[in-house]
């Protein structure tokens, strides 16, 4: 009978619930859900990372090429983050190019993690080659909050990414690469992004599920990496007070140190 | 190359540096096998020549989809889900049959060179052998002018991706609760002279699909897909050259492993169902 | 549960195929044997001599709408001729995959079927029980709510709330007090949205 209810008015439902202060999952309107991260699970990729949040799937990996610089910024390599949302995740999505919610994490994602790494630590010869990271994000399940689940999973994967020695030779125009000797990326900052849902104009739910995300009013994500507030994104939606903006962006704080400590973990635990 | 302006774009060229690459460990140039006695010869993972790798199945892995699994082998790790049946879009005239829609992708880094976002000529090939291979499998009667769709996502590739994939797909299907005559669980074997490996590697596909120059050997792959319980053949695929008398004894070995596995994807099938029915007891009691 | 929790996969051979063991839902026959072919629990039901053998799967089947099924709907568009609308469940099975239904103004009710006007009978967001007809067009379900039991269960009044039936024709909005016209279903609320016996 519930579950009849819940298609037929799902937000009659939510209002049901949260009248008790509570989510049909059991969370408190404030609550987050379980993050996991796993590191290096892909051996064909350069680094990986699976990262679940509640349902949420994202799969990141990193696939490492050598390609000559662009002639307007000669001493700088490449980041291309790509956020891929296949059929296979929701039923909402097709198959073909990627759709324009796709297209808007991806912006998000790659603005975000735009001074993770020092772009010219990845050029090899000025001028002449660069490191390219492909980086790929695809989500498995999309249960709401997927671009955090990608923020997490990009920058748990860069940092397993462990690039080979290079040397560029200038008269043959030919890279050597010596494939036993790899350092670490110098990863700068470690932002964690954290979504929330304004239900009924009013409830603020933080960390929301996939329904929760369709039936709320605004959406909002703080990114951070527990110190600084490095971007507020809140696309319309009803308005928010300034408390409300406050309290959201502690709980994010919060979430922040939590999930970096998690990332270190994970890290530690792989053999490296 | 057009240009895809929907996502972002490294530059034009780029080449993996495995290309430039030098190392000083002694790689093995040769073989996947050393000892010139078949039988007794031990392949790069340790494996006997007919040797299955170890299966690992899961099924309900994507909550938003109706059925799913994941399967792996080893390194081979694959993920599929089915949704509902949906109206087959542009389509006028009646169809007595269901269809199935198989769209089967590689990610792009799942190979040792990497893979292109869009669906290219090899990926299209697997999707179609996946629908063949599961067809026979589905009773398409019950949904006239429907079709299931069922996405398949390789995201790590070490040889026996369509195998693996067609077991992967046959468990979701089951898992989204299609009506099936039968489970579909499938194989592959490489052919390189007088050598059958079972379910070889990346390395060991390659080794299988070049081609001998020096004589007319045996040479080549073939993945067959098997419904267990009538032991029937729903689809075989065979590339690379070899003679009758070899194609039939690889068979033999190919359905011996499909026969293997069936018993793993009934037991993964079975524990699912206890857990759902375990699950709404639950709620019932309290 | 009274019998032994069986479970089976599809292909699992479950019984022979004779007078007395008959292959019901979720089988199939072959060779004088019944098989599965779906995974979830074995039902036997007693059919005088004989037993009726189906497999029911443990979660929702993946079903799509028969003629002769009740569904419940929600409006989308209403027009002069007809509306369209959302099919959410069949009976008590709810779709994760909705389906796209058409309930023509001939179809509304029983009688008096050519002054009936769409606009006084459903309203876009309305919630209705209806019947499927047998499919006549390829892309979306011919609907009927042409029986007593059948039409509009749940609807908004223009203030956002539930509105309460007063005849079959009129219902009433419990804040403003007022009266909206609509095709309303004859339900016994404790079986609201649950599947009718006929």
């Amino acid at each position: 009978m519930a579950a009849q209810y819940k298609t037929i008015h799902p937000v009659k439902y939510y209002r049901d619930f949260l009248a008790h202060d509570l989510r049909p999952d059991g969370r408190s309107p404030d609550k987050t859900r379980n993050v996991t991260v796993n590191v290096n699970s892909i051996s064909t990729a350069d680094g990986s990372s699976t990262v679940r949040i509640g349902n949420t799937t994202v799969i990141c990996g990193i696939k490492a090429e050598l390609g000559k610089p662009k002639p307007d910024e000669p001493e700088c390599g490449f980041m291309v983050p790509n956020v891929e949302l296949p059929p296979l995740c929701s039923p909402l999505f097709r198959p073909g190019p990627p759709s324009e919610e796709a297209q808007a994490m991806t912006c998000f994602v790659s603005q975000a993690t735009s001074d993770m790494v020092d772009l010219k630590e990845l050029c090899v010869s000025t001028d002449n080659l660069a490191w390219v990271l492909h980086i790929d994000m695809i989500c498995l399940d999309y249960d709401g909050c997927v671009q955090d689940a990608c923020l997490i999973a990009l920058s748990a994967a860069l940092r397993t990414v462990k690039l080979p020695k290079v040397e560029y030779d200038a008269e043959t125009k030919l890279p050597s690469v010596s494939l036993d000797e790899r350092a670490d990326l110098h990863v700068k900052s470690s932002p964690v992004s954290t979504s929330f849902a304004v239900f009924d104009d009013e409830i603020i739910l933080s960390d929301p599920t996939g329904e929760e995300e369709n039936l709320s009013s605004a959406k909002l994500s703080v990114v951070t990496d527990g110190e600084v507030i490095l971007s507020v994104h809140k696309p319309g939606g009803s308005a928010l007070s300034e408390t409300q903006l406050q309290d959201c962006i502690s709980v994010a704080k919060d979430r922040a140190n939590l999930v970096n400590e998690l990332i270190n973990v994970a890290l530690s635990s792989v053999d490296r | 190359m057009p240009t895809d302006n929907r996502r972002i774009q490294g530059p034009e060229i780029s080449t993996p540096y495995c290309v430039f690459g030098s190392s000083t460990e002694n790689e093995d140039e040769d073989g996947c096998f050393k000892s010139t006695d078949p039988l007794s010869s031990t392949r790069k993972d340790g494996r006997a020549l007919l040797e299955h790798r170890k299966i690992y199945m899961k099924t309900g892995v994507v909550s938003q989809a109706k059925g799913s699994a994941y399967i792996e082998l080893n390194n081979t790790k694959v993920i599929c889900s089915v949704f509902d049946p949906r109206e087959i879009p542009n389509r006028v005239e009646y169809s007595q049959h269901g269809e199935l829609f198989c769209v089967l992708k590689f990610a792009p880094f799942s190979c040792t060179t990497r893979r292109s976002h869009q669906q290219d000529a090899e990926e299209k090939e697997l999707s179609l052998n996946l629908k063949r291979a599961l067809e026979p499998a589905v009773c398409r009667h019950e949904f006239p002018n429907f079709q299931v769709d069922i996405y398949v996502l390789i995201l790590e590739s070490d040889g026996g991706s369509l195998a693996a994939s067609i077991t992967c797909a046959g468990l979701a299907l089951a898992d989204a609760h299609v009506p099936m005559y039968d489970l579909v669980t499938a194989a592959s074997l490489g052919v390189a002279g007088d050598v059958l490996m079972k379910d070889p590697s990346e390395e060991e596909e390659k080794l299988c699909s070049q081609h001998f120059e020096r004589s007319n050997l045996n040479h080549g792959l073939i993945t067959v897909s098997l419904m267990g319980a009538h032991t029937q053949i729903t689809q075989v695929w065979q590339t690379g050259s070899m003679t009758t008398t070899c194609v039939s004894e690889s068979l033999t070995h190919l359905i011996q492993s499909c026969e293997e596995t069936y018993p793993i994807a009934q037991r993964c099938l079975v524990k699912s169902v206890v857990d759902t029915i375990s699950k709404k007891k639950v709620p019932e009691q309290s | 549960m009274d019998q032994e929790t069986l479970v089976c996969v599809p292909g699992q051979r479950l019984s022979i195929a004779d007078k007395n063991h008959l292959s019901g839902r979720g089988t199939y026959e072959r060779l004088g044997y019944i098989y599965a072919t779906l995974a979830g629990v074995v039902k036997i039901e007693k059919q005088d001599k004989a037993s009726l053998i189906e497999v029911r799967s443990s979660n929702e089947q993946s079903i799509v709408p028969a003629p002769g099924d009740i569904v419940t709907a929600k409006v989308t568009i209403v027009k002069q001729r007809f509306c369209k609308c959302i099919i959410k469940c069949i009976g008590d099975t709810v779709l994760s995959r909705p389906y796209r239904g058409i309930l023509r103004k001939e179809d509304v009710r029983a009688t008096e079927k050519d002054k009936v006007e769409m606009i006084k009978c459903f309203r876009p967001g309305d919630i209705i029980l209806a019947r499927v007809l047998p499919m006549t067009e390829v892309h979306s379900y011919q609907l009927s709510t042409a029986e007593d039991e059948l039409g509009v269960v749940i609807a908004d009044s223009e203030t956002g709330t539930s509105m309460v039936p007063i005849s079959w024709t009129e219902m009433q909005c419990p804040k403003t007090h007022i009266k909206e016209l609509r095709k309303v279903a004859k339900v016994i609320p404790e079986r609201l949205g649950s599947h009718i016996v006929i």
